[in-house]
């Protein structure tokens, strides 16, 4: 036969001892803002790598007048002549193997300017071609390319990213760097909660402690206690403050979507659609996100042990 | 075995006067000893050295053959106080918990199986008279009633040592001399038992050794 009440009764009461909605809510509330951080850290972090790599590697040519033949003398020479767009299509080919040169098209070039000038397809503002050139990992474009482009075929402007990579890298490692202090800032106070909890919830169960102690229970049993219940609380804030941050987050990667593109082809002025939305996110930063309540769980089951134990100290 | 050997004890580090003070007996395994004096004299104050719940300030404590004095690491501490039952005289149960929760404590404490722990709690609930009230909250019964919950806490384990701090204050007389009886059959089955007393009839009923304090003194060691 059973004992009435029978199972893993211990007297401590940690319900009560360790009340769920401060812990929780205050939890959840320190996860919302690392949920926020950590975003923000994930782009910082993803445009650091972008400036540090892909767009670092990046020129971008304008020629005017793209169709217009290169130089013309005669009335005979004017359809043998390439065109300017061609001839510096054709000085490109000559940059080292690995490099790859695209000439934006018609419609990829208006879908760029659409914010600018609206439906840039029908607009009567005679628009140059653009070139993206991209380097091989490693390699830098020749030191005298726009002289030699601009000789060969003048007006033509070269805009190389390396200047503004290295400033925009430096930026977006200082945000991450703000980022990294950010997030150790909520787990500081997120230690510095449960710390208070657990001191709340050790004064009210002193007695108890003590008869628990008396009667043979190890620290590690009180400890284990403790730690499960502010765990099990930090663990259940952390899921909703994630889940709270979770909307405006998506909302604000919608936003940011069209920027993100690596190459300008693969540029879009329009925000994704909300269904695709989920397969654009960060894999690493959903990880971050998922990881979060565990994080908090775990900072909540190391800091009662600790405080626990020390308290246990004074006993003998 | 329970040894001392000029033990002496201070509330606090520094406190000039101790409230123990050099203190040396030694009660054989399956032992019985009255602990007699007057208020005061430091009866609980011994008891509570002897489970271990505080350590002596001078002086060596040899409790069932571990020298507490030399084994201060506190998992061997925790370890000694599993094999010790302890009735204190405000009894420390836990007011929310059923009279059968508070008497499985220390065996549960213990991870012992539960079917055992059963077993043992139904039957030592039953023979201090509160059988039927195992589910009843220990904040509801009467003191004789808290009284006897915490000596069936006390020996349920079936300790190596038994402390008792005034154990029948709250008894009717024939529960007294019944636990008195319990006491004198588990040290006759190797269990050593300290009994501190105010009651003389109960002292004149089981004639043992007694351990007399003054002042935090032994002035009569019975053995």
């Amino acid at each position: 036969m059973a004992l009435p009440f029978s199972g893993r009764k211990d007297g401590l009461s940690l319900s009560e001892a360790l009340p769920d909605r401060s812990l929780f809510i205050l939890v959840a509330m320190m996860s919302f803002l690392a949920a926020l951080t950590l975003t923000g850290a994930t782009g910082a972090r993803t445009l650091s790598t972008r400036w540090a790599g892909g767009a670092a590697q990046l020129l971008t040519i304008q020629v005017s007048e793209p169709d217009q033949p290169l130089a013309v003398t005669s009335k005979a020479d004017k359809t043998a002549q390439p065109t300017r767009a061609d001839a510096v299509l054709a000085d490109l080919a000559t940059l080292p193997t690995g490099t790859q040169v695209h000439r934006l098209t018609q419609d990829e070039l208006a879908r760029l300017l659409t914010p600018w000038l609206g439906d840039a397809g029908k607009t009567a503002l005679p628009l140059p071609a653009v070139i993206e050139v991209r380097l091989a990992e490693g390699q830098e474009a020749p030191t005298n390319l726009e002289q030699t482009l601009d000789a060969h075929v003048p007006g033509t402007v070269v805009e190389h990213n390396a200047e503004w990579s290295t400033r925009l890298r430096a930026l977006a490692q200082s945000l991450l760097a703000c980022a990294a202090l950010a997030l150790a800032t909520v787990g500081g106070i997120a230690t510095m909660i449960t710390a208070l909890a657990t001191k709340a919830g050790l004064s009210t169960r002193r007695d108890i402690i003590k008869i628990l102690h008396g009667l043979g229970a190890t620290d590690s049993y009180i400890a284990g206690r403790f730690a499960w219940r502010t765990g099990g609380l930090a663990l259940g804030g952390g899921l909703l403050g994630t889940l709270l941050a979770m909307a405006p987050l998506l909302l604000l990667f919608r936003m940011a979507a069209p920027f993100a593109a690596s190459t300008l082809q693969a540029a879009s002025t329009t925000m994704p659609d909300w269904r695709t939305l989920p397969d654009l996110l960060p894999g690493d930063m959903l990880i971050g996100l998922a990881a979060l309540p565990f994080v908090a769980a775990f900072i909540g089951w190391v800091t009662t042990q600790f405080m626990v134990r020390v308290w246990l100290r004074r006993l003998p | 075995m329970i040894r001392l050997t000029n033990v002496s004890w201070r509330r606090e580090r520094k406190a000039s006067t101790p409230v123990l003070s050099n203190l040396s007996f030694e009660v054989p395994q399956g032992g019985f000893r009255w602990l007699l004096g007057p208020s005061g004299a430091g009866k609980t104050s011994l008891l509570s050295l002897l489970h271990v719940e505080s350590l002596p300030s001078d002086g060596t404590l040899c409790l069932l053959d571990k020298d507490v004095t030399a084994h201060t690491h506190r998992s061997v501490l925790v370890r000694l106080r599993q094999r010790i039952g302890m009735v204190h005289q405000d009894f420390r149960l836990m007011p929310d918990l059923s009279v059968a929760d508070n008497v499985a404590l220390p065996m549960r404490l213990q991870h012992r199986p539960e079917d055992e722990i059963t077993d043992e709690v139904q039957s030592i609930l039953k023979w201090v008279g509160l059988g039927d009230q195992l589910g009843v909250r220990a904040s509801r019964l009467s003191g004789g009633e808290q009284q006897r919950t915490a000596i069936a806490r006390a020996i349920v384990h079936r300790p190596g040592l038994i402390l008792a701090d005034e154990p029948t204050n709250a008894l009717e007389e024939p529960q007294a001399h019944k636990l008195l009886d319990m006491f004198s059959e588990l040290s006759s089955m190797g269990t050593t038992v300290i009994v501190a007393t105010h009651n003389e009839a109960l002292v004149r009923r089981l004639p043992r050794p007694a351990l007399v304090l003054e002042r935090g003194r032994l002035v009569q060691d019975g053995a």
